[in-house]
């Protein structure tokens, strides 16, 4: 029998336990007293130390009104704004939106400090449900403004049976050390399409942190993209749970990274039922000393026959400094699947970029159009122009920011 | 007399990483609208040279010079030699997933013209002067869209690489082992296209292993190149003495 040893709390933690315990939510704040906050001797954070890469945690759900300017505009979209972690919207939703503030969305607890730190703080608990063939993107404009603020967020969205719709998710702010800690649970019913974006564009000084629960019933077709751009530390938490036949998934993912930043996603997909797919695909570029971590892991349950899951993640790096980790596993435990893992990291391959440049095209440029070549197959599953458009602009940007450093 | 178009003097490469020297004292004038054709087996130098005119990283000159045009090239960046008037049709051209090739031709035939202070293409300008030349090449608008070179035959990797010679409008032209890969249909298309190209203004270097393509573009002069230099120089029959005798009997002029 071991005897567990008291753990050493930084002040980090007991400011978090105070909050915890302010918000009433004792059980969440004796399970941080107990652990601590996550270091990398525990897998699922490995590659992120939550207790030395925090270590100042700001006033929590503070709702002043306050906001920042939109970062992201998506033409045609409606827009949900949550500033500050309160949800408001201009008009009335257009026919299929349905939004309700209910508490239940909370998402499921787990052995995870970020997740039952959301659970305990988390002040808005917003439910978009979609019906039918929903016409405009929905975008939930997430805001954090002025001074470093704790916010915490829980979302549940909902596709009803045989709907389509798009959901972007887009994180900005001021740049304040904020800690922004976010939970999005996405409940897709029979047959229902969704194409969900997620956007962080959160500013240097930001801590960002978001947990995804994906559940995913019969027929069902889902096309993610995740572009991470934005905060000095970011993590994504991503669950997903095939418990219908038919149902076929993309899980996609982009980080762009600079100088000083890192950027770890986390991914936890089961095929819990016969006859269901995926594909995963994350890539990462990182310029200056930035670092991108993925670990994804798929679970093939006893009884999921006819599996078919292929998992990609690729790296960019951009200088010698620059980090990239990449986890990838199978856990397989029917016998007839089909599934695959693979990995590559590298950097610019320098005989394109010498077919480039005997064609004129300067070496900036040219590393810039094979940049850009490296994510396009990602923006390339976007068909609706005018979004497209919207993301590709923000890819643009980015790279041409790298020149001018 | 005029300028050469191409001026190689006593150029000796190595390869960086390997110390090795593979060019060893190349001395070769290409004069104003001229077409010469460098023959020599696998390993002789002859892709090393096409490398270091071009600019290429990793080729360490360590003596002599290339003058394009009177100029000397050397100190300059791949793409300000292609800049100058210099182009590089690959043996191998590279394909690059995601960039659809028109992007690609946009951003060489610009990048050239902003490089010489000139104004950049408007688009209808530009789609017109390629759809025209792409035409006279068989290469049709559904292979202009797709990735640069990706999933293309060996035929259309070459015929894309004339293309943007006939586009970038070079002053000097060096094609590396262009017959590879092609099947006689494939390579009249293409020889007919580097024909149409040849001009007064315009020279070209082309290197090949065999003779057969230079039945097709015809030569003005001929040089044999054996351990990273030439041998010997003559009129196009060299090529003819060359595919009869083979190349061991320029062996010992190399020595």
């Amino acid at each position: 029998m071991s005897i567990a040893m008291p753990i050493r709390l930084g002040p980090a933690e007991e400011a978090l336990i105070a909050q915890l315990e302010g918000a009433g939510a004792k059980d969440a704040a004796e399970a941080l007293r107990a652990t601590g906050l996550p270091n990398r001797k525990l897998e699922a954070y490995h590659y992120t130390d939550l207790k030395t890469m925090l270590r100042d945690v700001p006033t929590a759900n503070v709702a002043d009104g306050a906001v920042t300017a939109p970062k992201l505009r998506i033409p045609g979209a409606y827009r949900v704004l949550m500033a500050n972690g309160t949800a408001s919207h201009e008009s009335t939703p257009p026919n299929g939106i349905i939004i309700s503030d209910e508490s239940g969305n909370a998402l499921s607890a787990r052995d995870d400090v970020l997740v039952s730190m959301n659970r305990g703080l988390a002040t808005s608990h917003l439910k978009v449900r979609l019906e039918g063939s929903v016409d405009p993107a929905v975008h939930l404009d997430y805001r954090l403004s002025g001074d470093a603020r704790h916010v915490a967020t829980s979302v549940l969205i909902e596709v009803a049976d045989g709907a389509t719709a798009t959901v972007v998710q887009s994180f900005s702010g001021s740049d304040a050390a904020h800690l922004g800690n976010h939970g999005t649970r996405i409940a897709l019913g029979k047959d229902a399409r969704l194409l969900h974006i997620i956007i962080d564009e959160m500013e240097m000084a930001a801590r960002h942190f978001h947990t995804m629960e994906y559940a995913i019933d019969e027929k069902v077709a889902l096309t993610t993209l995740g572009i991470n751009l934005g905060a000095g530390l970011s993590r994504t938490s991503i669950f997903g749970s095939f418990d219908g036949g038919g149902a076929h998934a993309d899980f996609s993912g982009m980080n762009l990274l600079d100088a000083g930043q890192h950027c770890d996603i986390k991914l936890d997909l089961t095929h819990a039922v016969p006859d269901t797919t995926s594909t995963e695909l994350y890539k990462a570029v990182v310029r200056g000393d930035g670092t991108s971590a993925f670990q994804g892991r798929i679970v093939v349950a006893q009884d999921a026959q006819k599996t078919d899951a292929r998992m990609m993640s690729q790296g960019l790096m951009l200088s010698d400094e620059a980090q990239i980790f990449t986890k990838p596993e199978l856990e397989i435990y029917a016998d007839d699947v089909q599934c695959g893992h693979g990995a590559t990291v590298g950097d610019l391959d320098e005989n394109s970029l010498f077919y480039l440049m005997s064609r004129g095209i300067p070496k900036d440029e040219a590393a810039a159009i094979l940049t850009r070549a490296f994510v396009q197959e990602l923006l390339d599953r976007i068909e609706d122009a005018e979004l497209n458009e919207a993301l590709t602009g923000m890819v643009d940007e980015w790279l041409v920011r790298g020149d001018a450093d | 007399m005029s300028t050469p178009m191409l001026e190689i003097k006593d150029l000796h490469v190595r390869i960086e990483d390997e110390g090795t020297e593979i060019l060893k004292g190349v001395n070769l004038v290409v004069p104003r609208g001229e077409v010469h054709a460098i023959m020599g087996r696998n390993g002789s130098g002859k892709s090393t040279l096409s490398y270091a005119i071009s600019g290429r990283d990793g080729y360490e000159i360590t003596e002599g010079d290339v003058l394009l045009d009177g100029q000397s090239i050397l100190e300059m960046e791949a793409d300000e030699r292609a800049a100058a008037g210099l182009f590089l049709a690959f043996q191998y051209p590279i394909e690059i997933p995601g960039v659809a090739t028109m992007t690609f031709l946009k951003a060489a035939m610009n990048a050239q013209r902003k490089a010489r202070g000139e104004e950049e293409l408007a688009t209808p300008e530009f789609m017109k002067a390629v759809r025209s030349e792409a035409s006279e090449l068989g290469i049709d608008n559904d292979m202009l869209k797709r990735a640069l070179n990706v999933g293309f035959s060996g035929g259309e990797k070459k015929r894309a690489e004339i293309l943007q010679m006939a586009l970038l409008k070079p002053k000097m032209c060096i094609l590396d082992e262009t017959d590879s890969g092609l099947d006689i249909d494939a390579l009249k298309v293409v020889s007919e296209g580097v024909n149409t190209l040849r001009g007064p203004d315009r020279s070209m270097l082309v290197i090949t292993h065999y003779q057969r393509l230079l039945n097709h573009i015809v030569p003005d002069r001929v040089h044999v190149f054996a351990d990273g230099r030439v041998v010997e120089s003559g009129d196009k029959d060299l090529a003819l003495e060359l595919e009869s005798k083979g190349y061991a009997a320029f062996d010992d002029k190399a020595a």
